[in-house]
């Protein structure tokens, strides 16, 4: 019990509008204290992103499970990863329609397959097997998503990005975890998969260096292999913060792309980072709760510890 | 800058009987690509071609002679990337094509995206033109065999290059695991852990056990001590080497840097490979590696 648990989450980097903020701010917040909670009473860093993701995935406000954007079909397509950074399993699905918690299936794949990744159809097929609770595809389109899509095919609009959301985690054993979770863009090509799921960009975790979970402009995020980079940094002696805006600040120099991080070091230490107008975060460590929306923004929250 | 182009054509048992398929299938797919820089054409479309001739040819698990899932069926995935913008395209689960290789390239040039999966790489593939093709084309007498005796897999197959010009680029394209589940994916299709290229440094493309190297990213983790001053060679041999200790995995690597030192370096029990630089053929053989020079260079 040597480690002190941390558990950070983040709701998407992009310029999230004015009506958002608040419930944004209120959802990395929920989610945060619910993944906490796990860690609090000695439970793993896979249980406590799995559970925060879940808390943000059922959320509307964010884009992944339910209030997902929605394809040039009019869709959703989901993705998602989970990664261990103990034994560096990991686990992830792409282009998922029916499935609210995607975090959830994600695990299965990790622990009941020797797979690392399933796609598609043969995924579904899979999920079907498992027992994994399957929704009518209508299910998971808001009435919001839906209007956006529609403006979009109107006015013909350029890719709207807004994007992801995911938790990183370290344990009272040391143990660490990242998880991601997607709906990707409006009006996505049918098919098209992004960073989220695809191991060391969306998401890495390593009980060496850290974890990381990433959001952003997943095409450029996938060029740099931001998560993976970011650790690399970290190996090299960088602090989190560091590693975070030097890779950040790379992807925008090297690819033109812009995104935002949550990173955990092995020892604790902890940041949310990003380049993007805004980034919903909310971080805990020993009773202290800090969030943020804007750029330089950290509000701080003394919270009691459960009993 | 001379121009240097590696193949590989899977790491794993080359069986006597496949020896003779493997060596003249590599050294083709390695003369192609390299008749293409030797006219100043660039690293992308030697390796697409390289990786092209592989698909075609029945040897190798890709395209045609690709494994078969647990349904029987041919699911590909494949990627390609250019190291001067750190463009690439890459299709995952895709059936009834010829060449994968070919719509991850279009995925990078037509599309915004990056990675098309299933039916969606299909419905791309239709929209661009590219005939779809019975499944059954893609299987052979032997990946039957392979599949309902569910022997030892062939791996993979992927090309790395460097251009007159400096220019990197790398393509891995593969039929996956026999008797995968349907929709699996592996390494592949994902940047960084199939293969990944960049000018400044080098390109990598890796095959071997999909799961394991994408634990550890294993392209990019390559690149990643060569950025720390390591050879292609030690860089490679390191990366092998912590994979097998940290995930119990096996694979084989290309290498080639952006001085043009390349390397084909494997912790399996074999590799076929080749690679031409300065108009000589090195290949691989069962004892160690042979050079002979081209006279059709």
């Amino acid at each position: 019990m040597g480690t002190k648990p941390v558990l950070v989450v983040h709701g998407g980097a992009w310029a999230i509008p004015d009506e958002f903020a608040e419930r944004s701010i209120l959802g990395v917040k929920n989610a945060v204290k619910s993944g906490f909670a796990v860690l609090e009473m000695g439970g793993s860093s896979m249980k406590a992103v799995e559970i925060a993701v879940r808390a943000l995935e059922d959320d509307t406000v964010f884009d992944a499970g339910h209030g997902a954007v929605l394809n040039a079909d009019g869709y959703v397509e989901l993705d998602a990863i989970i990664m261990n950074g103990k034994t560096l399993a990991a686990g992830a699905v792409s282009c998922i329609r029916n499935i609210s918690n995607l975090v959830i299936f994600a695990c299965s794949v990790l622990e009941k397959t020797p797979y690392v990744m399933l796609t598609g159809m043969g995924a579904n097929q899979f999920a079907e097997k498992l027992g994994i609770p399957q929704v009518p595809v209508e299910e998971l389109v808001t009435d919001h998503a839906k209007a956006e899509w529609e403006q979009y095919r109107k006015y013909n609009q350029k890719l709207q990005v807004h994007d992801t959301v995911g938790a990183v985690a370290i344990d009272c054993e040391g143990n660490m975890a990242c998880a991601t979770s997607t709906g990707g863009i409006t009006n996505k090509m049918v098919g098209r998969v992004g960073d989220t799921p695809v191991i060391g960009s969306g998401g890495y975790a390593d009980n060496l260096v850290g974890a990381v979970s990433a959001t952003g402009h997943g095409e450029s995020i996938m060029k740099v292999t931001l998560a993976r980079l970011i650790l690399f940094h970290m190996e090299q002696g960088k602090t989190p913060e560091e590693a975070a805006d030097s890779a950040l600040h790379y992807m925008e120099k090297r690819v033109h792309g812009r995104g935002g991080v949550i990173v955990v070091s092995k020892t604790g230490e902890w940041t949310a980072r990003f380049t993007t107008k805004q980034m919903a975060w909310a971080g805990i460590k020993e009773g202290v709760l800090m969030y943020g929306l804007n750029p330089g923004e950290t509000i701080q929250e003394i919270i009691k510890p459960s009993k | 800058m001379k121009p240097v182009i590696v193949v590989h054509g899977g790491a794993g048992r080359i069986f006597k009987d496949r020896e003779e398929g493997a060596r003249s299938g590599v050294t083709r797919a390695a003369m192609k690509g390299y008749s293409i820089l030797k006219q100043g054409g660039n690293a992308l479309d030697a390796v697409e071609e390289a990786v092209t001739s592989m698909e075609d040819d029945p040897h190798f698990n890709a395209g045609c002679g690709s494994v078969l899932n647990e349904k029987g069926e041919v699911e590909m995935d494949a990627i390609i990337m250019d190291g001067k913008s750190l463009a690439s395209g890459a299709v995952s689960a895709v059936k009834c094509i010829a060449n994968p290789i070919k719509l991850a390239r279009l995925v990078m040039e037509k599309t915004e995206h990056m990675l098309l999966t299933d039916h969606g790489a299909n419905l791309f593939a239709k929209a661009m033109g590219v005939p779809e093709i019975p499944g059954e084309k893609l299987i052979t007498e032997r990946s039957r065999e392979r599949w309902s005796k569910n022997l030892e897999d062939p791996g993979t197959v992927g090309a790395v290059a460097i251009d007159n010009e400096g220019n990197v680029a790398c393509a891995t394209s593969t039929g996956g695991l026999t008797n995968k589940l349907v929709g699996r994916v592996g390494d592949s299709a994902c940047i960084g852990s199939g293969g990944y290229a960049d000018n400044h440094v080098g390109a990598i493309s890796t095959t071997g056990h999909g799961e394991s190297m994408m634990k550890v990213v294993l392209a990019r983790l390559i690149l990643y001590h060569m950025e720390q001053g390591m050879s292609p060679m030690e860089a490679a041999d390191t990366a092998l080497n912590y994979m097998k200790t940290r995930v119990g995995g096996l694979g084989g690597v290309i290498v080639v840097s952006n001085s043009g030192d390349w390397a084909a370096r494997f912790s399996t029990k074999q590799m076929s490979w080749a690679t031409v630089k300065d108009d000589q053929l090195h290949l691989f053989s069962p004892s160690d590696c042979t050079v002979s020079h081209l006279a059709s260079c």
